[in-house]
């Protein structure tokens, strides 16, 4: 099988030739060193290096993804830097609206605090999220895809606009707008959907194998809200964005989905990530909702691959490949991304145990 | 407990801030006894808002209206305390590690401890160990409280606790940690005091060590 069928193949919970291995993000810097210093790399050439089945996000060739949640701190650029990315990205998210910071280290920028935290504040939307319809974005990206994907499979990265406004109003102004003001919270949620249906109507029209929406919803203890807020408050506005879906999806939310995950799958998504190992039991995920989602994630990126052995790497990637991967429906990926802070040795341990073990016999 | 005290808790638990501010001032113009108000309402209130948080009954919205309600109650209880009751339970200083901008669970633990009565100093995110030593000298906590969410960032609560170690501070404070990577083992290791899962096993933790 191409990369590109294996991956479709799990997403439709069959079983392909081998576990697809598939990666939400690598950030740029261990990118580079995965590819011992390059940069001018294509994607596929990382692709291969590893034995990824996939990409999307963003290269260090291209504008990083972060740039585009962040367009407001970079004042008159604004939304040109969304219409006309400067180098590769595959990325459809929204800007957060809020104020952020920069961590002077590394350069990535993190949400310092949200301003949609008032009905004043809802004229933010107008100045700062792009015309969902601007072609420049889709026309640039379209000829990157066309350029680079070979027989990989390509997604693009979007949200429903739950993590938009968790993160645009601050959980504070969010829980207590939920009982202060809940339509503000309703109308901020419904803005940002909107938006994310339009772009999906055109990621629709291009040659996206699958879409991966990242809206993280809850710590590793627990979701941040009830499922009955969320049917509530955020269901009917993701449900905009999900009915606009035409491909196969990934929902992406870190930490404990269980208590959500009856709704949640209302969605109609057909894979779930990250199973982040400390948050949730991965075989009892596979248990009660493997006939109904393709499973992907669950490396762990708390201790394992940033911490661990490159014999804890190996033995982990084998146990989920055996138990989990057993009949098909799994996708192997980090328990989030491979960021630039795990061990690069234990990236390519990941890389070498689930090449070793991946077919299915 | 008095009628009166039971309804403030209540309307606290709630997060009904007008209802518990109201109940607050009657059950005062009533003569009921303020620190009993603080202690048996209050404290309480919240006490059992992190009990539901931790057994997952309540989700952070819930406890969130809950703690603005007791925010809203103190300053009309305050004026009345005194001696003991007017005292707060301990000082705490709290911040996310050094590289580190996580804030959500920082903040949870900061209003759990608030609302069990404790005087909270946050220091924010990223704060660096010299940043804690300094806030340990200028304000003489009882608790040093650290927060990381990413493994890279873990590290730098092990510097943190060697500088204030290095600054001639440690015995003076109780050092906890928490965070979606940590573990007893990683705590032990560093050389912390304690390593709590979540924000109420946080001001357990603490209320035992107070006493």
């Amino acid at each position: 099988m191409k990369p590109r069928e294996r991956v479709l193949t799990a997403l439709k919970r069959g079983q392909p030739d081998k576990v697809p291995w598939i990666e939400n993000d690598i950030e740029e810097e261990m990118q580079v060193r995965i590819m011992g210093g390059r940069t001018d790399y294509t994607p596929g050439e990382l692709c291969r290096a590893l034995g990824l089945d996939g990409f999307g996000y963003h290269f260090p060739s291209g504008q990083r993804a972060s740039d585009g949640q962040s367009i407001q701190t970079t004042g008159k650029t604004g939304k040109e830097a969304w219409y006309y990315p400067q180098r590769i990205t595959f990325d459809f998210v929204p800007p957060w609206i809020a104020e952020m910071g920069t961590d002077p280290s590394n350069g990535r920028t993190y949400v310092k605090q949200g301003l949609l935290t008032g009905r004043e504040s809802l004229e933010l939307f107008d100045r700062f999220l792009p015309d969902p319809d601007h072609p420049a974005r889709y026309e640039k990206v379209a000829e990157w895809i066309e350029k680079y994907r070979e027989d990989f499979a390509v997604f693009a990265r979007i949200r429903l606009g739950g993590a938009s406004t968790f993160e645009s109003m601050g959980l504070d102004a969010f829980s207590i707008m939920m009982y202060d003001d809940p339509d503000l919270v309703k109308e901020i949620h419904r803005r940002f959907s909107e938006w994310s249906a339009r772009v999906v109507q055109h990621l629709n029209k291009m040659d996206f194998d699958f879409i991966w929406a990242n809206d993280d919803h809850a710590d590793t203890k627990m979701p941040w809200v009830s499922i009955e807020m969320w049917e509530e408050f955020m269901k009917p506005y993701q449900m905009m964005v999900a009915r606009e879906i035409k491909k196969p999806w990934i929902f992406h939310s870190d930490g404990n989905l269980f208590p959500l995950l009856d709704g949640l799958i209302t969605l109609g998504m057909n894979g779930i990530h990250p199973v982040q190992p400390s948050a949730m039991d991965i075989n009892r995920l596979k248990e009660q909702y493997g006939d109904r989602l393709c499973i992907v994630g669950n490396i762990d990126l708390d201790y394992t691959l940033p911490r661990g052995t490159e014999a804890e790497v190996e033995a982990e990637v084998r146990d989920r490949i055996e138990k989990v991967g057993k009949g098909g429906g799994y996708m192997i990926s980090s328990g989030n991304s491979i960021t630039d802070y795990c061990k690069l040795e234990n990236v390519w341990a990941m890389s070498r145990a689930i090449n070793a073990y991946r077919t299915y016999r | 407990m008095s009628e009166a005290i039971a309804a403030i808790k209540d309307w606290v638990i709630k997060g009904k801030k007008n209802e518990a501010v109201a109940a607050t001032r009657a059950a005062l113009a009533a003569g009921v006894d303020p620190g009993a108000i603080m202690k048996d309402g209050l404290i309480a209130a919240m006490s059992v808002v992190g009990q539901k948080y931790s057994s997952g009954e309540f989700f952070l919205p819930q406890m969130m209206i809950a703690a603005r309600a007791m925010t809203e109650v103190v300053p009309v209880l305050k004026p009345h305390l005194v001696g003991k009751a007017a005292e707060s339970k301990g000082k705490a200083v709290i911040g996310t590690v050094q590289g580190d901008f996580h804030d959500i669970g920082k903040n949870i633990v900061r209003m759990m401890m608030e609302g069990a009565g404790y005087e909270v100093i946050d220091l924010g995110v990223d704060v660096t160990a010299d940043k804690f030593v300094e806030a340990v000298r200028k304000e003489t906590p009882q608790f040093v409280l650290m927060s990381a969410l990413i493994t890279l960032t873990m590290e730098s609560m092990r510097r943190t606790i060697a500088a204030i170690d290095a600054a001639g501070l440690r015995s003076s404070v109780r050092i906890g940690v928490g965070g979606a990577p940590l573990t007893h083992k990683y705590a032990e290791e560093i050389g912390a005091d304690f390593y709590s899962e979540d924000a109420y096993e946080c001001v357990q933790a603490c209320n035992r060590l107070v006493h």
